[in-house]
């Protein structure tokens, strides 16, 4: 018997990945949104996260750079 | 994230091209803040259309604007003449290639007027060089500033501090104020109207020299007159203070400090010449004259780059003014070095000059000497050996012709203040490379020490070949998964650093480069490490010898010398310790894998590690055989704090009209197998090192020297996310160390296998 699920793709470079099975783990269960990790830069997950994975993301990344005051 | 315009200039023009009522509490307020320099969040364009445009613009090099900012064209024919006028009376900004960015500041007025410089001549000279009509506020805030500027003095007479000046009126203004007043020390045999002692003095002749034809007519009008001057003793131990309530930030009278050391006849003077062969280069000659304009000696601070000679301009200083000096440094190799140097440079006899360090003990011959030595010995607050106690009582009680601080930018002002509270002299000079800290005390440094007298502009010194022309490269290494994923979890979040240092790729990289420079440039290589663990890993795993805090002297001198003079040795590690005076002219290559956090002094000073000139000059000149004859490589793991933290450390240089390079792809797909870690289960066990090393092990590396920490903490709080940076004090690695010593003795330092250039040189 087939099974359909609607889902979002995510493909990503190694680190990010990292960061969003982070994410993921750091959630309580009922709110855990992959799917399935198909590889090291593939994923498969619920289609409601994409904003959140993307501020997330946006958010770690602002901290890592740096502006210089003007 | 637009990494790759870092080093443009446009972007820093386009960022400070927003003026407008900065009102004067701007001004005088904290101007070494200079992050936040025109105040945040200021946003509103300015228009400067309105500036009336001199009809043979073209022809003048500089803009002038109405908040204190002075823009100059380097590509102008008058770039050389407006150079040296700028830099002596504003702060440089940022230098890029084509165009610098100046400040005025009422600080770098009063460095001016030191110099020499007179208000006419200072607005009349910009006006001169400006392209538009310059504009009224700027003139007022000149004036304004440089009104009382030159009015007192400081001087040392016979053990005593005199303040003088030819206006009784001021000087009883002075005494008004609380401090100032309860620092005086009424003597007996005082006459004058007010109680002041009054006395006859010649009047300067002629300005600071040096700026050719377009001062003439101001230097005539300034010229000398018999001057009757007014003076009053203050305490000794006072005088930081008073001096402090002097600067313009409080009273505005801020003191000049000279000293006439021909006409000194109680000091026994010092038979020292420079030798023949020290030939001082323009810009050293420059700064000299900055600090001898007037045949006497001021106190101050001369900024050149690492690697262009400060010891040389130090030793020249000495032996003009020919008394008594007090050299300091900051440990005992540099204590070594500078010894060496006046010995080199000058004709002082070996008698006469003497090293006074834990280690060495020694005392100068004769009435007058120098004597090198570090802040620590001499600040030292506990209890000393009888003979160091001798030592000290005779520094102590000696009247010192110059004062000579190298490093100044090192030392915390609180040693400063014992240093200079304990010694006493006439005229003090302070040598450094890089006049910025991260906490901000750069403005202790100018009634501490005095105004800065010279500062070089690095782009010129590479493009005359004083210095190497350094290509700076900043490699990204991506983070591993499996070192990524242990990076984000909560619960490493004290071993962030050791992570993102210890990221195999990063390793590999490193290791890349190094077989690179070794075998097919035959080069000298420094690895720099902060973080401990990483060092000792970094060089057990590649086999090369390193250096630390715990290393002894002789220790380092040994590796030292191997790595100058074997051809077997090309790669040494350093921490910390080899930022600032480990004097190593034969490295060419520095490769950083790990700093401490966003310092941009330590990155200026590492990269003047390898900024001594090698090669021919007419091979380092532009259009010459190399266009690059060292390399700065910085390591960075990307998507982690240290990207942050890198950008934040270049700016110094950036600020210099430094470039920095980004290499994505190290080490190439086609080398990676013969390279360490290779293996997933190599990458896994060094992970699992990583990870089981107690979080003290994993942390900085902490220094006695260290005091540039306090604002590291501040961006911490702020940051929430860096207790990852809280290190270990030294203890811990003491012990930690004591397994490795024995490793590195048995590295090869046999002279007779020494390469055939340096056996000549080595004798």
């Amino acid at each position: 018997m087939v099974n359909a699920t609607k889902g979002l793709f995510i493909s990503c470079d190694v680190p990010m990945a990292q960061f969003i099975i982070n994410m993921n783990a750091s959630l309580p269960a009922s709110q855990k949104f992959i799917i399935h990790i198909l590889d090291d830069t593939h994923m498969f997950v619920q289609p409601h996260v994409a904003e959140m994975i993307r501020s997330g993301i946006s958010d770690f990344r602002k901290q890592n750079s740096y502006e210089k005051p003007t | 994230m637009g990494y790759g315009d870092k080093g443009r200039p446009n972007k820093r023009l386009k960022a400070s091209a927003k003026f407008e009522n900065i009102g004067e509490d701007v001004y005088f307020g904290e101007e070494a803040d200079d992050d936040h320099r025109d105040g945040e969040g200021r946003q509103e364009k300015q228009d400067f259309s309105k500036l009336e445009l001199k009809p043979d613009h073209s022809n003048r090099p500089l803009w002038a604007c109405g908040d204190g900012r002075i823009f100059l064209e380097t590509f102008s024919p008058l770039y050389k003449q407006a150079y040296d006028f700028l830099i002596a009376i504003a702060e440089p900004v940022c230098r890029p290639e084509s165009m610098h960015e100046y400040n005025l500041t009422p600080h770098s007025l009063y460095a001016a007027v030191s110099v020499g410089l007179e208000t006419e001549t200072i607005i009349s000279v910009l006006n001169k060089l400006s392209k538009t009509k310059l504009p009224q506020e700027m003139r007022d805030f000149i004036e304004k500033s440089t009104a009382n500027y030159g009015k007192v003095k400081l001087v040392l007479k016979k053990n005593r501090y005199l303040v003088e000046s030819p206006f009784p009126e001021v000087l009883n203004k002075l005494l008004r104020d609380e401090v100032i007043g309860r620092a005086r020390i009424t003597s007996e045999g005082a006459n004058g109207r007010d109680g002041f002692t009054v006395s006859k003095v010649i009047g300067d002749i002629g300005g600071g020299g040096g700026h050719d034809e377009l001062l003439n007519e101001a230097e005539l009008a300034a010229a000398a007159e018999e001057k009757e001057t007014h003076s009053f003793e203050i305490d000794p131990s006072q005088v930081e203070n008073v001096k402090q309530r002097c600067l313009p930030n409080a009273l505005n009278y801020p003191m000049l400090e000279e000293y006439d050391f021909r006409n000194d006849t109680v000091n026994p003077d010092l038979d020292m010449e420079l030798k023949p062969q020290a030939q001082p280069r323009p810009y050293q000659e420059k700064s000299l004259s900055k600090m001898f304009g007037n045949g006497r000696a001021r106190s101050g601070i001369i900024v050149l780059p690492c690697g262009a000679g400060k010891s040389l301009v130090g030793v020249s200083a000495a032996s003009r003014i020919k008394k008594s000096c007090l050299c300091l440094a900051t440990n005992a190799v540099s204590v070594d070095q500078w010894a060496f140097q006046f010995k080199l440079w000058s004709t002082i006899r070996d008698e006469q000059i003497c090293r006074f360090t834990s280690d060495s003990k020694e005392r100068f011959r004769g009435n007058a000497g120098v004597v090198v030595t570090t802040y620590n010995m001499v600040a030292f607050g506990g209890k000393r050996s009888e003979e160091s106690e001798k030592i000290i009582e005779e520094i102590r009680n000696r009247e010192w012709g110059l004062l000579l601080m190298d490093e100044v930018h090192v030392v915390p002002a609180h040693m400063f203040r014992k240093v200079i509270s304990i010694t006493k002299s006439h005229c003090k000079l302070g040598l450094t490379a890089t006049l910025v800290r991260e906490d901000e005390r750069i403005t202790d440094l100018n009634f501490l020490i005095g105004p800065k007298l010279y500062e070089a502009n690095w782009l010129d010194l590479v493009k005359g070949g004083f210095i190497a022309n350094v290509q700076c490269a900043e490699v990204w290494c991506p983070m591993t998964k499996e070192f990524f994923a242990e990076y984000l979890k909560k619960e490493n979040s004290k071993k962030k650093q050791a992570l993102y240092v210890m990221n195999p790729n990063k390793f590999r990289a490193c290791e890349f480069l190094i077989r690179f420079h070794e075998q097919q440039r035959g080069d000298k290589i420094i690895v720099f490490a902060d973080n401990l663990f990483a060092l000792t890993e970094y060089a057990m795993k590649l086999r090369k010898p390193m250096i630390y805090g715990a290393t002894s002297h002789v220790e380092r001198t040994k590796i030292l010398q191997a790595f100058k003079t074997s051809r077997d040795v090309n790669t040494v590690f350093l921490s910390k310790v080899g930022d600032n005076s480990i004097d190593i002219p034969e490295a060419n290559v520095i490769i950083q894998i790990s700093s401490h956090a966003g310092s941009r002094r330590q990155e200026a000073q590492r990269l003047g590690r390898i900024l001594r000139a090698k090669g021919r000059l007419q091979d380092r000149m532009a259009g010459g055989k190399e266009e690059y004859n060292a390399f700065f490589y910085s390591l960075v793991s990307t998507d982690t704090q240290e990207m942050y933290y890198s950008t934040k450390r270049q700016q110094f240089l950036i600020d210099q009209g430094y470039s920095f390079k980004v290499i994505t792809s190290l080490p190439p797909s086609d080398t990676g197998a013969d390279l360490s870690y290779h293996r997933l289960e190599d990458q896994l066990a060094l992970l699992g090192k990583v990870l089981s090393a107690g979080d003290d092990a994993v942390g900085l590396e902490q220094l006695e020297e260290d005091a540039d920490d306090i604002a590291l903490h501040k961006a911490r709080y702020s940051m929430k996310s860096m207790s990852a940076m809280s290190g270990a004090n030294g203890m811990v690695y003491m012990e930690y160390s004591t397994g490795h010593k024995g490793q590195m003795k048995s590295k090869p330092k046999d002279p007779t296998k020494r390469h055939h250039l340096f056996k000549k040189r080595f004798g």
